[in-house]
């Protein structure tokens, strides 16, 4: 929509015909709306989706995105920049397994010599996410999806306001509106010098390696993001307020995962909480913490104590209910408490993961827009595979054994159970080995599958089709069905006894 | 020398996998058991196949790696690529073979804390219908058995029709080397020499392939066929298509000049594998009890893996069918459960269709089904759906030179049940596992679809086609 800034008005209403024509234009345009059969407002993983396959269904649709770019928390400061991170963390380990292989005897690529160019390998990252939302933007207009750069509200009309970037307004109508605004970091704002130290967002604009870093945070993220920097040869620091990383998360891979993290040099520490954060002169930080451990010298503190949605939008001028953790209230079709309004993804909260966003988008689009079939498409929530990024990866889907045990009493639950070196290691020093250990949660006499929990070298690549067989309804007997294929250690899964 | 007739309920000739397997089974079923075995525990798997072709892949795919470390800005000051890549190969092969040794440890120990018994000989029948053991040290034993298991597997064929074939060696002798050719040629497009060909080239060897058609892994769907000759070329193999050898001869400073039927001879080669074929070992008189044959010359079996001779039996690569280690076991205990285990088991068999396999080739291979000829044969084309996709796998969003990642789903009927899975990258070994299971439990195409994918991963990609 085009709309003259007062100074030209004034200037070319001197000029008759143009001033006569624009100033129509503009009096038609102040007394009516645009109006779209769709306005989706969050261009991340679950707005662009639900965006991009309405427009399939023939709908006129709108994308608003406060950002300036598209893709969201995935593109930008999630998923791609932290896979991208973990290979180059990964990497450094495997190039370090070279002498035990006997490959490149004569260069001393161990850990004293690790280099890693952190300024130079960012612009590449950030390179490739700026092509990727020159391709989301692509995408969408190929696809006939318009796009509007701002940042959203609602009037009390129901129309949305968008204050765009460029410092002008504008409101829109849609039939339908969904809301997919997100989340971002949570700060701990009641710690002393909190301010100190970024989140992860912050982590992705990092210019420099840090030597030492503090990572506060037992969740998939501080997780990730230690493991990263500590492969990369930093000295690391996580603060934990439990005995175990990934609490949310099956004990096989609490107690997996936070055992290697301290074998292979992570300073884990356990029940512990920062109690203050000091910035010196140098500009390092000096990070207490709650049992008096004092780390000095740290060069990067990064807070990861939660997430929190985006919900500041005047949801009350149209009647958008949020519940007690400030997440948008949906039914399982994703509607809101308003009529004609939806909501998914992280800001709805119910699984944060961008393939859920998607899928739900993509299946509210198909029930608003879609033919007959699809009118009452929605997404289930239940076994939703997902996999964390430590090293080594580590899968979930379905039950954690202590949920099962809850649900079906213990008496109804087989516990399947392994743990092996995979062969990459049978030839490499003791220093260098990942476990693996998998676990079969089964309930039932006939033995169904409820929950499966990996951790070792390639799960986030293992999980994928197991978690295909756990949605049709596999049972234990389903698995040992199927021939082993060898050598790998995906076949322990189907060797299980 | 003992002449008196040991007897056992059961006699297992073959300590590879499936007799292995089948061994343990049924001993721990109570039933008394015997294992001969002429070689190694562990068969071809564990001594000149499976494990020791693994252990020379992940050297190979490290080498690689290893040269993706500037493109990843790490190691800046080390001079990592492909020029000054060296590969202590005397060393690693003394690694490996340790492991192995390890491997064959225990596999006999945990035969024993089974309580097979094992004889260490060749066995071959005698007219009675006895087992004879000749033992290494030259002592002969002699066994009667209630039920024989055969389980010898197989060995390499060679072209002993091609002048100067005896100058080559074949996958046992590759395993044999103890120095590092620095120029191969690996004669076959089957799986075995696909994936020593990409093991060599991978570790710096000048390696020639020799093919007779115009694709590698023939027996494969068109699309892996197409993708690995494709990216076997363009990583610097010299793929010699639509060739056959035609001699080999042997120059006096001891290198291989060898003639192709193009009229091409690849000159000064340090060895040439032929990986040909397999073939069934069967020189143990089995014309004394009147075992037959099918028309590949492997043992011929019913599904219960039952022969033509009443109580006795075969399973594994001399039966052929699907001559996989874990095909091998799954026969050879459901073999057991059937002859020795619970009233539940009386008609136990091995379901030999929907059995997942993968090719440790650069990028591996996972299929699993009917290949899209196949499929087209049976269904029609009218009745199949195909879905494709193609991409690179995020990996080399930051590396300048890409491994490609293809997967084709093929669908039959109007449910679109899914007949066929075939993927090429990046760790495909590992993707294929669980969607075997989901396949064999009949899997359909909007099975595949109801899970969520998980991201950011190549396996996402086989439950999001369109």
């Amino acid at each position: 929509m085009f709309k003259l800034p007062a100074k030209l008005v004034n200037r070319v209403s001197t000029i008759p015909s143009l001033s006569s024509s624009i100033l129509k234009y503009n009096i038609r345009t102040m007394s009516s709306m645009k109006e779209y059969d769709y306005v989706v407002i969050g261009g991340g993983s679950g707005g662009t989706a639900s965006a991009r396959r309405a427009a399939s269904y023939g709908a006129k649709v709108l994308l608003i995105e406060g950002r300036g770019k598209l893709g969201g928390t995935c593109v930008n400061v999630g998923c791609v920049p932290k896979k991208i991170m973990w290979y180059t963390s990964d990497l450094a380990g495997k190039i370090q397994h070279g002498h035990g292989y006997n490959l490149y005897e004569e260069l001393p690529i161990d850990k004293e010599h690790l280099t890693f160019n952190w300024p130079a390998f960012k612009e590449k990252r950030d390179a490739y996410v700026h092509r990727l939302n020159g391709i989301y933007e692509a995408n969408c207009a190929r696809e006939n999806v318009d796009v509007a750069y701002g940042w959203a509200s609602f009037n009390k009309d129901g129309s949305v306001l968008i204050k765009k970037l460029d410092g002008t307004e504008e409101s829109v109508k849609g039939k339908h509106t969904l809301i997919a605004t997100g989340g971002i970091p949570l700060l701990p704002k009641n710690i002393p010098g909190y301010e100190h130290g970024v989140s992860s967002d912050g982590f992705f604009e990092l210019e420099q390696q840090p030597k030492k870093v503090v990572v506060v945070g037992a969740g998939y993220i501080g997780v990730e993001l230690s493991g990263v920097f500590h492969g990369l040869g930093s000295e690391v620091h996580l603060c934990i307020r439990g005995d175990t990383v990934l609490r949310k998360f099956d004990s096989c891979i609490q107690d997996t995962i936070t055992e290697h993290y301290i074998k292979s040099g992570i300073n884990v520490h356990k029940q512990s909480q920062v109690a203050k954060v000091e910035k010196n002169a140098t500009g390092s930080l000096t990070v207490t913490l709650n049992n008096g451990t004092v780390l000095s010298d740290v060069d990067t503190l990064v807070w990861t104590v939660g997430r929190r949605t985006l919900v500041d939008l005047n949801l009350d001028n149209v009647g958008v209910k949020i519940n007690n953790k400030d997440q948008i209230i949906v039914d399982e079709y994703q509607n809101t408490d308003a009529q004609n309004i939806y909501s998914l993804g992280d800001v709805v909260g119910k699984v944060d993961l961008t393939p859920v966003a998607i899928a739900a988008g993509r299946k509210l689009a198909n029930r608003i827009f879609g033919p007959e079939q699809f009118k009452n498409d929605k997404l289930s929530y239940e076994n939703v595979p997902s996999v964390v990024f430590s090293h080594p990866t580590s899968g979930s889907c379905g039950i954690t054994e202590k949920e099962a045990i809850e649900k079906y009493g213990k008496e109804n639950i087989k516990i399947y159970q392994t743990g092996f070196g995979a062969m990459y290691y049978g030839v490499l020093d003791e220093s260098f080995k990942q476990p693996t250990k998998y676990k079969l949660v089964c309930a039932g006499p006939e033995e169904k599958v409820v929950g499966l929990h990996i951790v070792g070298d390639s799960s986030d690549e293992i999980l994928q089709g197991f978690g295909v067989a756990m949605k049709m309804g596999a049972t234990k007997a389903d698995f040992d069905n199927c021939v082993a294929i060898h050598p790998t250690s995906a076949e322990e899964l189907v060797t299980l006894r | 020398m003992s002449s008196a007739v040991k007897h056992y309920e059961f006699i297992v000739i073959g300590g590879g996998s499936g007799g292995v397997g089948s061994a343990r089974r049924a001993s721990q079923y109570g039933a008394k058991t015997l294992l001969i075995e002429g070689k190694k525990l562990g068969g071809t798997c564990v001594n000149v196949g499976c494990i020791p072709k693994k252990l020379m892949w992940y050297a190979s795919n490290l080498a690689k790696s290893i040269t993706d470390a500037h493109d990843y800005k790490l190691f800046e000051n080390l001079p990592l690529n492909k020029e000054n890549l060296t590969f202590n190969w005397r060393e690693f092969v003394d690694k490996r073979d340790s492991y192995l040794r390890v491997l064959n440890g225990i596999y006999e120990e945990n035969l024993k804390k089974f309580g097979v018994d094992i004889d260490f000989g060749w066995a071959t029948f005698d007219k009675q219908g006895h087992v004879e053991v000749s033992k290494h040290d030259g002592t002969k034993n002699i066994y009667s058995g209630d039920h024989i298991l055969i389980a010898t597997g197989g060995k390499p064929i060679i072209p002993n029709q091609i002048p100067g074939y005896e100058f080559g060696i074949d996958s046992d002798g590759f395993f044999s080397l103890k120095t590092q050719p620095k120029k191969t040629v690996v004669v076959g497009a089957g799986y075995i020499g696909i994936e020593l060909a990409g093991v060599l080239n991978g570790l710096g060897t000048e390696a020639h392939l020799v093919i007779r058609g115009k694709t590698v892994l023939r027996k494969f769907d068109i699309l892996i066929q197409e993708t690995i000759t494709d990216h076997y070329v363009a990583t610097g193999i010299n793929v010699h298509k639509e060739a056959k050898v035609q001699k080999v001869e042997k120059r006096t400073d001891g290198k291989l000049n060898v003639t192709l039927t193009t009229s091409e001879t690849i000159e000064g080669a340090d060895c040439i594998i032929w990986t040909i074929g397999r073939k069934s070992y069967l020189d143990f008189g089995l014309e004394n009890i009147g075992v037959k044959l099918n028309d590949k010359g492997q043992i011929l079996t019913d599904e219960y893996q039952n022969t033509s001779v009443p109580n006795v039996y075969s399973l594994g690569d001399v039966s052929g069918r699907i001559e996989l280690t874990p095909v091998a076991i799954a026969a050879g205990r459901k073999l057991s459960n059937r002859l020795f285990g619970p009233e539940k088991f009386a008609k136990d068999k091995l379901d030999y269709t929907n059995i997942p396999s993968v090719v440790f080739s650069h990028p591996e291979v996972g299929t699993i089904g009917l290949s899209e000829a196949k499929a087209i044969e049976q269904f029609g084309q009218e009745n199949l759906k195909i879905y494709n996709t193609s991409f690179s796998a995020l990996y080399y969003s930051m590396l300048q030179e890409k491994t490609p990642t293809k997967y084709k789903l093929i669908c039959a009927g109007p449910t679109e049940k899914v007949v066929g899975l075939h993927i090429v990258g990046d760790c495909s070994s590992e993707i294929m596992q669980g969607f075997g299971v989901a396949i064999k439990m009949g899997a359909v195409k909007a099975d595949f679809d109801n899970c969520v994918a998980i991201h950011p991963t190549s396996a996402e990609e086989l439950v999001t086609l369109k």
